[in-house]
């Protein structure tokens, strides 16, 4: 186990943002789901998810695995394990 | 468009608790929109978080009535 890392400003900002990229996702997705031939619409999610993806290479360099099993890449030590847990932020 | 509807429930006259005059229920945008029409405007990301939709159009405030103890006012 490792020190307690404690949160940030930028943290907390990269964390909103993630979770405003993922509303505008699963909203594009369920209107896509009904309109799969909007193309400005396919563009737009395409846009996001690539935001997306870089915001969160961003947050997990600097702050840990978002996610396990092979979906992110972990730093050295391992810190799976480290808090902040997500229901402590 | 209004999102709230009003109606008098019937009111019996050996009612052991205070009458409710006034029930309100919310009608949301979506009831009336039977298919999206395509590049509606839509909200920030920021905005479409807070709101819960996407798209201003949608948007149903939903405010809280359990001050009023779900009455309306003007009863």
């Amino acid at each position: 186990m490792s020190a307690e890392k404690k949160p940030d400003e930028a943290y907390y900002a990269l964390l909103t943002e993630l979770q405003q990229l993922d509303f505008v996702l699963v909203e594009l997705t369920l209107y896509l789901d009904t309109h799969p031939y909007d193309m400005q619409a396919v563009q737009q999610f395409n846009q996001f998810a690539q935001r997306r993806r870089q915001v969160a290479q961003v947050f997990e360099s600097r702050y840990g695995p978002l996610m396990q099993f092979g979906h992110s890449f972990s730093r050295y030590p391992w810190d799976w394990a480290d808090s902040p847990w997500p229901w402590q932020v | 468009m209004d999102q709230i509807r009003k109606w008098r429930p019937f009111v019996g006259p050996f009612d052991p608790c205070p009458p409710i005059v006034i029930k309100a229920y919310v009608v949301p945008p979506n009831q009336f929109i039977p298919f999206q029409p395509p590049n509606w405007p839509q909200f920030s990301p920021a905005e479409a978080l807070r709101r819960g939709t996407l798209w201003p159009a949608l948007y149903s405030p939903y405010e809280s009535r359990m001050l009023t103890g779900g009455r309306e006012k003007g009863e």
